[in-house]
C-alpha cells in the first residue's frame, strides 16, 4: 500500500511538473533572448539625445570639421523637409481660398458716394518710392524663398535639374542681394509712418465695425486705419525678423554656432510663410479688394469722396490744416485732370 | 509710375552694390572650408 501511494505521488508530481512546463514554456519563449541585437542601435540613440553633439579630433584648422554628428540637425531636418512646407502650404493656400472666397461673397468695396472730381495728396513721392522698393524686393524674396522651400518638390520635377540648378542659383543670389534695399526699406517705412501707427481708441471702434470690408459700414479712421496699422507693425516687425535671422545665415558662423543658425533658419522660414500669406491680403485690398485704393500708392492721390468713406478723420485734419477753401487755397487737394 | 522705376533702379543698384561688398568679403564655400592641404 505504502509502495503503491509512492507511486501515485510519483506520477501527480510528474503530470504536475509537465503541467507547469507546459503553461510556462510558450512564456518563456516570448522574452527577449540574452543577447538583444538591436541594443547598439538603442545606445546610440540615447547616446544622439543625450548629446549636443558628437565631436572627434583633426588637424585642420577648421575645427567644426571636426563634429562627427549634431543629433539637433535631424530634427531641423524633419522641420524644413516636412514641417515646414505643411505650415507655408497650409498659410498661404488658406489666405488664397479666404480672399477668393471672400471676393467672391463681398465683392469689391465700392465707392459709395461716387467720384468727386477733386483729388488730395495721400502718400508723397518718397513714401511711394519706399513702398514700391520694399515691395518689389519683397515680391522677389518671397519667390526666391518660396524655392528654397518648395522648389525641389513642386519645380524640379517640372523643368528638370539642369534648369532648376541654374534657377536655384540665381534665385539665391537674387534672394541675398536684395535684402539688403529691402531691408532699408523696412527701417524707413519705419520710420517715416511710425507717427501715424501707434495704436488708438479709434481702432477699436473701427474693429468693432468690421472696418467697413466685413459690413458695408464706413468707420472713421486717421491716416492709417487698424488693419493698415496691423499691416504696418506686421511689415515692422516680421522685416525685422527676416532680415536679423536673414543675415545670420548669411554669414554662417560669425555671429552663432549651428544651433543658433538653425533656430535662426527655423524663425526665418516660419515668419517669412506667414508674411506672404498676410501679403497676399495687403496685395487683395490694395488693388481689387477696394475701388480706389490703388491709386494712393500708384499715383499718390486719392479722390476726396474716397477719403470721406475710408479716411474720415484724416480728411477732415487736412482740411483743418489747410483750410476750407479747398479748390483755391490748398495745394494738397486738386481738380482731377 | 515714376516712383515705382525709380524704386526699382534703386533696389537694383542697392543690390548691385552689396553683392559686389559681398563677394569681396565672403569666400566661395571651396575656398572658404579648405586648407592649402585640401582639394575640393
Amino acid at each position: 500500500m505504502a509502495r503503491f501511494l509512492a507511486q501515485a505521488r510519483f506520477i501527480i508530481g510528474a503530470l504536475a511538473l509537465a503541467l507547469v512546463l507546459a503553461v510556462v514554456a510558450p512564456a518563456f519563449a516570448q522574452q527577449p533572448s540574452s543577447v538583444n541585437p538591436t541594443a547598439s542601435s538603442v545606445k546610440e540613440e540615447q547616446l544622439l539625445k543625450g548629446l549636443k553633439i558628437i565631436s572627434g579630433r583633426g588637424t585642420i584648422p577648421d575645427t567644426k570639421s571636426y563634429n562627427l554628428e549634431q543629433p539637433a540637425g535631424r530634427d531641423w531636418r524633419q522641420f524644413h523637409e516636412v514641417t515646414l512646407r505643411w505650415i507655408g502650404a497650409i498659410a498661404i493656400l488658406a489666405m488664397l481660398v479666404i480672399l477668393i472666397v471672400f471676393y467672391l461673397v463681398r465683392g469689391q468695396v465700392k465707392l459709395v458716394s461716387g467720384y468727386s472730381g477733386r483729388r488730395i495728396v495721400r502718400f508723397n513721392a518718397f513714401e511711394r518710392f519706399v513702398h514700391w522698393m520694399t515691395a518689389t524686393c519683397f515680391i522677389i524674396l518671397a519667390l526666391t524663398g518660396l524655392n528654397i522651400t518648395f522648389g525641389k518638390p513642386l519645380l524640379l520635377p517640372l523643368i528638370g535639374e539642369p534648369a532648376f540648378a541654374g534657377w536655384a542659383q540665381w534665385a539665391k543670389y537674387a534672394h541675398n542681394y536684395l535684402s539688403f534695399p529691402f531691408a532699408i526699406g523696412v527701417f524707413c517705412i519705419f520710420l517715416i509712418w511710425i507717427a501715424g501707427n501707434i495704436p488708438n481708441r479709434v481702432d477699436a471702434e473701427w474693429l468693432k465695425r468690421g472696418g467697413g470690408i466685413v459690413g458695408h459700414d464706413h468707420p472713421p479712421a486717421y491716416r492709417f486705419n487698424a488693419g493698415q496699422k496691423m499691416i504696418y507693425w506686421i511689415v515692422v516687425l516680421g522685416g525685422t525678423a527676416v532680415a536679423i535671422t536673414g543675415y545670420l545665415l548669411m554669414f554662417p558662423f560669425y555671429v552663432t554656432d549651428i544651433h543658433g543658425m538653425q533656430l535662426a533658419q527655423t524663425v526665418h522660414a516660419i515668419v517669412a510663410v506667414l508674411f506672404v500669406a498676410v501679403m497676399l491680403a495687403h496685395i487683395y485690398i490694395g488693388t481689387i479688394g477696394m475701388e480706389g485704393a490703388f491709386d494712393a500708392m500708384g499715383e499718390g492721390t486719392v479722390d476726396v469722396n474716397w477719403a470721406r468713406e475710408h479716411h474720415a478723420l484724416w480728411l477732415e485734419q487736412e482740411m483743418a490744416r489747410t483750410g476750407p477753401n479747398e479748390s483755391q487755397r490748398q495745394p494738397m487737394v486738386t481738380p482731377a485732370e | 509710375m515714376k516712383s515705382f522705376v525709380l524704386a526699382c533702379v534703386a533696389a537694383i543698384v542697392i543690390a548691385s552694390v552689396a553683392g559686389f561688398v559681398l563677394s569681396n568679403v565672403q569666400k566661395p564655400a571651396d575656398q572658404a572650408y579648405s586648407t592649402t592641404g585640401v582639394r575640393l
